[in-house]
C-alpha cells in the first residue's frame, strides 16, 4: 500500500506540518505543566513526546516511501477485514458504554489529553494511507473531522462538570454552579459576546472557504446519480436510517418523532433534580436516553455515512479502496416471505387479479398477519409489560398518559437499532410489507 | 436571595427615587404639616409614620421595609392631596363646567389611598403598582416623582391648572358633528357615490364579486399553464430499434441518458421477453446503475439492488422496478411508451402491453 510515491510526496508537506504542530502543542503543554503547576515529572514525559513528534515530522517531510511514518500494512489490512456495519455499530456502543461507566477516570485532564494525542497521532499515521487521506482530506469532510474532535471535547467538558458535581452532591455539598451564581445582563454582556463571536466566525469561515473551496461536481441530471450519492453531512444519519426503513418511516415519521419527542420532554420529565447544574447521577435515565439517541443513533451514523460508506452505499473499511465493483450480497427477505414460504412452506397468499376489493384487503391482511402481530405486540403489548416490570417506578410517578407517551417514543426510537440488528442477523427487510399502498415498516 | 447582590426592579426604582428624592422628601415633609386636611391623610395607619417614612424609602430601601414605608399610591395621594386645595381654589375661578371633574378628583385621590389604609398593600412598589397608582389619578397627566416636587412650588400659578382643566371642555364639542349624518339623510338618492351601492346592494357585494371573479380567472389561467402549447421534452413514445438489436440476456443502457429507460431482453417467470424498465429506484427515486459483472441494478443512494428482471432483492427498496409499455410497431421496430407504467406488485406485469415476446 506504499505504492504511490506521488501521493506520498504530496502529503509529506502536510504531515510534516501536522506532526510539527503536535510537537509544538505538547511542548507548550509541558512548559505550562512545569511552570504553572510544578509537575516536573509529567512535564518531562510530555517533552519527550514532543521530541518524538518532532522526529516524526522530519521523517514525514522526507517524503520517501520508506521513511514517512505510517501504520503497518498488516494493521491496515486487519482493520479493513474486521470493519463492517455490525462491528462498527456494536463497537461504538461498547466504546460509549466504557466511557460512561469509567467516566470518573476519563474526565481526568491528563487522561483526556493522552487520549486526544493518541487520536491525533493515529490520524496522522493513517493519513499516509492514500485511501484514508482521500476521504478524510476531502474538503467536504474536513469539517466532519473537526466536528468529531469538537464533540468529544464538549462532551468531555460537560461530563467532567457532572462528575465533579456528583461527587460534591454525594458529600452533601452544593454543586459548583450554585457556588458562583452571579448573573450577568443579556445586554450588553451576552449580546456583545455574540456579536464578537459572529464577526470572528464569519471571518474564519470566509478564510476557510477561500483556502479549502468546496469541490464542484458534475451538472445535476435526473437520470444520472453520482456514485456514491451522499446527503449533506448533517443528514447522513438520516440517510443511514433510510437503508433500513421505508422512506415514509425513516424520512418522515422518525424525524418528526425526534422533534416531537424533544418538545414533549419537559412534560414527560418528572425529575426535578439537575435543574441549573450538570449532573449524571441524579438524572441517569434522562442522560442515558439522550446520549444514546444523540451520540449512538445520530453522530456515529453521520461518521459511518461520511467515512465508511462508499460506492453503491457499500461499507468500506477506513483503508479500503472505494471500488464501485465491490460485491456484497445483501439478500434481504420480508417477514411475510420468511413466515409463509420459509417456515410454513406455503406460497404467499395472493389475491386473484379480478378479485373484489374486500377480498384483496383480506388477502393483504392475511399475508401481513405475522408482521402486524409482531408490531402490535411491540407497540401495544410491550408498554404495559414494561410498566409492571422495569419501568414500574416511572409508571407510578408519571401516570398513565405520560407513561404511554414516553414508552411509545422510547420504543419507536429503539426500533432503529432493533431493525438494524434484525437486518444484520436475519437479513430481514421489512416486518410489514404492503407495497400496494407503499406502506412498509 | 437574602443578600443584596441582586436588585429587583422595585429596588432599582427605589434607588432611582433616592437620587432625586432629596427635594421630594423635603417637599413631602413640608407637606406633612398641612396633610391632615386632605382626605388621604385622614386614613388611620400611615399618619404617624409618614413624615419619617416619606424621607426614608428614598434613602435606604431595604431596612425600612419593616417600618412605616408609604406605598407609591400613598405618595401620589399625598402629592395630590396637598395639590388639591390649590386646584380647588383655582377651580372656582375657572368655568363652572370644570367642576364635575374637580368633584371627581378627590374621589379618585381617595380611592388609591383607601386600600393603603387597609394595610397589606402598603409596601408594594413594583412598576405595576406605580403605573396603576399613576393611572388612578388620571387628571394631572404624567405623575412621576420628578414632577412631584415642582408642583407644590407651582401652586401659586393658577393659570396653568386652569388651562389644563379647560382642556376637557373641548371634548363635549365633538358631538356637534352629528348634523353630518342628518345631511346625509337629506341627500339620499342624490349622492353620486351611492350609485353603485344602490345598483348592487352594497359595497361589500361589489368587493366580493370582484374578488371572486379575479380569483376564478386566475385559477383558469393557472390551469391553462399546465397545458403548454409546446413541450420541450423528448416524446413519451419512441422507437428503440429492431428486436435483433437486443440479444438474449442483454441490458441496453444507451437510452438511460435521454429517456430514462433500460431495454432488457431477459427472463421473467420462465418466459423470455423484452421489456423496458424505468430507471427510478422504488425506494427514493435515485437512478441505479447496471453492474454487468454482477448482473444486477444497484442504487448508489441506499444500496438497493434489483435483479435483471427488476425484482428487488437487497437493500431497502420495497418493490420491483416499474416497466413501461412496449410493443412492436408497424415497421417492425420496438416502441416504448412512457405514458403507461406497470407495477409487478399489482400484478400488472402479466399485461401483454408490458413486454414483447421473443
Amino acid at each position: 500500500m506504499h505504492a504511490d510515491p506521488f501521493f506520498l510526496s504530496d502529503v509529506a508537506g502536510f504531515l510534516g506540518g501536522y506532526f510539527a504542530f503536535l510537537a509544538v502543542m505538547n511542548g507548550i503543554f509541558a512548559l505550562v505543566l512545569w511552570r504553572s503547576y510544578g509537575q516536573t515529572g509529567r512535564a518531562l514525559v510530555w517533552t519527550v513526546f514532543a521530541g518524538a513528534m518532532m522526529i516524526l515530522s522530519s521523517l514525514a517531510l522526507s517524503g520517501s516511501p520508506s521513511l514517512v511514518p505510517a501504520l503497518p500494512d498488516g494493521v491496515r489490512g486487519l482493520v479493513n477485514t474486521l470493519s463492517g456495519p455490525v462491528l462498527y455499530s456494536l463497537g461504538t456502543v461498547a466504546l460509549c458504554t466504557v466511557l460512561f461507566v469509567f467516566r470518573s477516570f476519563f474526565v481526568r485532564p491528563m487522561v483526556a489529553w493522552t487520549l486526544f494525542n493518541a487520536a491525533l497521532v493515529l490520524m496522522g499515521l493513517s493519513m499516509a494511507d492514500q485511501n484514508f487521506a482521500l476521504i478524510v482530506m476531502k474538503p467536504d469532510n474536513v469539517p466532519i473531522v473537526g466536528l468529531v474532535f469538537l464533540l468529544a471535547f464538549f462532551t468531555w467538558v460537560a461530563t467532567k462538570q457532572a462528575v465533579v458535581n456528583d461527587e460534591r452532591i454525594a458529600r452533601g455539598e452544593p454543586p459548583m454552579e450554585k457556588l458562583d451564581d452571579e448573573k450577568v445582563l443579556v445586554w450588553p454582556d451576552l449580546v456583545y459576546t455574540e456579536l464578537i463571536c459572529m464577526v470572528a466566525v464569519s471571518a474564519f469561515l470566509l478564510v476557510w472557504a477561500i483556502c479549502l473551496p468546496a469541490p464542484l461536481e458534475e451538472p445535476a441530471s435526473s437520470v444520472k446519480t453520482p456514485n456514491p450519492s451522499k446527503a449533506p453531512w448533517y443528514f447522513l444519519g438520516l440517510q443511514e436510517m433510510l437503508v433500513y426503513f421505508d422512506p415514509w418511516y425513516a424520512g418522515v415519521v422518525l424525524p418528526s418523532l425526534v422533534i416531537f419527542g424533544l418538545m414533549a420532554m419537559p412534560y414527560l420529565d418528572f425529575n426535578k433534580a439537575g435543574n441549573g447544574y450538570y449532573s449524571i447521577a441524579e438524572r441517569k435515565f434522562a442522560y442515558l436516553t439522550f446520549q444514546f439517541g444523540f451520540l449512538v443513533l445520530w453522530i456515529t451514523l453521520i461518521i459511518l455515512g461520511t467515512f465508511l460508506r462508499g460506492p453503491n452505499w457499500n461499507f468500506f473499511g477506513p483503508f479500503e479502496y472505494w471500488t464501485p465493483y465491490k460485491v456484497e450480497v445483501l439478500n434481504n427477505v420480508d417477514l411475510n416471505q420468511m413466515f409463509w414460504v420459509n417456515w410454513l412452506d406455503m406460497p404467499l397468499p395472493r389475491a386473484a387479479v379480478d378479485a373484489p376489493w374486500y377480498s384483496r384487503i383480506a388477502t393483504v391482511l392475511l399475508r401481513e398477519s405475522p408482521g402486524l402481530v409482531v408490531l402490535g405486540l411491540y407497540l401495544v403489548a410491550l408498554p404495559p409489560v414494561l410498566a409492571v416490570t422495569i419501568f414500574r417506578g416511572m409508571f407510578v410517578k408519571m401516570g398513565f398518559i405520560r407513561y404511554m407517551v414516553m414508552a411509545n417514543l422510547m420504543l419507536l426510537m429503539l426500533s432503529l437499532p432493533l431493525k438494524m440488528a434484525l437486518r444484520w442477523t436475519m437479513n430481514l427487510k421489512y416486518i410489514v410489507t404492503i407495497p400496494e399502498l407503499s406502506l412498509n415498516f | 436571595m437574602a443578600d443584596k447582590k441582586k436588585m429587583s426592579v422595585a429596588e432599582i426604582l427605589a434607588a432611582a427615587r433616592a437620587a432625586d428624592g432629596g427635594a421630594a422628601a423635603g417637599a413631602a415633609k413640608a407637606d406633612a404639616g398641612e396633610e391632615p386636611a386632605s382626605p388621604a391623610a385622614a386614613s388611620p395607619k400611615p399618619v404617624p409614620g409618614k413624615p419619617a417614612g416619606a424621607a426614608k424609602p428614598t434613602g435606604e430601601a431595604k431596612p425600612a421595609a419593616g417600618g412605616a414605608r408609604p406605598s407609591v399610591s400613598d405618595i401620589l395621594a399625598m402629592a395630590r392631596g396637598n395639590k388639591e386645595p390649590g386646584a380647588t381654589a383655582t377651580k372656582p375661578a375657572a368655568e363652572p363646567k370644570a367642576k364635575p371633574a374637580a368633584a371627581a378628583k378627590p374621589a379618585a385621590a381617595a380611592k388609591p389611598a383607601a386600600p393603603v389604609a387597609g394595610g397589606t398593600k402598603g409596601v408594594e412598589r413594583d412598576t405595576a403598582s406605580i403605573l396603576a397608582a399613576a393611572r388612578g389619578g388620571a387628571k394631572p397627566g404624567p405623575v412621576s416623582k420628578a414632577e412631584a416636587p415642582p408642583r407644590p412650588a407651582a401652586k401659586p400659578k393658577p393659570a396653568e391648572p386652569a388651562a389644563a382643566k379647560a382642556l376637557p371642555r373641548v371634548v363635549p364639542l365633538k358631538p356637534t358633528r352629528a348634523p353630518l349624518a342628518a345631511k346625509k339623510q337629506d341627500a339620499e338618492g342624490e349622492d353620486r357615490r351611492s350609485f353603485l351601492q344602490i345598483a348592487t346592494g352594497s359595497f361589500l357585494a361589489v368587493g366580493f364579486t370582484a374578488l371572486s371573479v379575479t380569483t376564478g380567472l386566475f385559477t383558469l389561467g393557472l390551469a391553462r399553464f399546465f397545458f403548454p402549447n409546446v413541450l420541450a421534452e423528448p416524446p413519451s413514445k419512441f422507437k428503440v430499434g429492431f428486436r435483433e438489436g437486443f440479444p438474449a440476456g442483454k441490458v441496453e443502457t444507451k437510452f438511460v441518458a435521454q429517456y430514462g429507460v433500460w431495454v432488457v431482453n431477459g427472463e421473467f417467470q420462465g418466459q423470455q421477453q423484452i421489456y423496458a424498465l424505468k430507471t427510478v429506484c422504488t425506494h427514493l427515486g435515485c437512478t441505479p446503475s447496471w453492474l454487468e459483472a454482477e448482473q444486477k441494478f444497484k442504487c448508489p443512494c441506499h444500496g438497493s439492488g434489483f435483479y435483471k428482471d427488476g425484482i428487488n432483492f437487497e437493500g431497502p427498496a420495497p418493490r420491483p422496478l416499474e416497466r413501461y409499455a412496449i410493443r412492436l410497431s408497424d415497421d417492425g421496430q420496438l416502441e416504448v411508451d412512457k405514458g403507461r407504467s406497470f407495477q409487478e406488485e399489482l400484478g400488472q406485469w402479466a399485461d401483454p402491453a408490458s413486454y414483447v415476446n421473443v
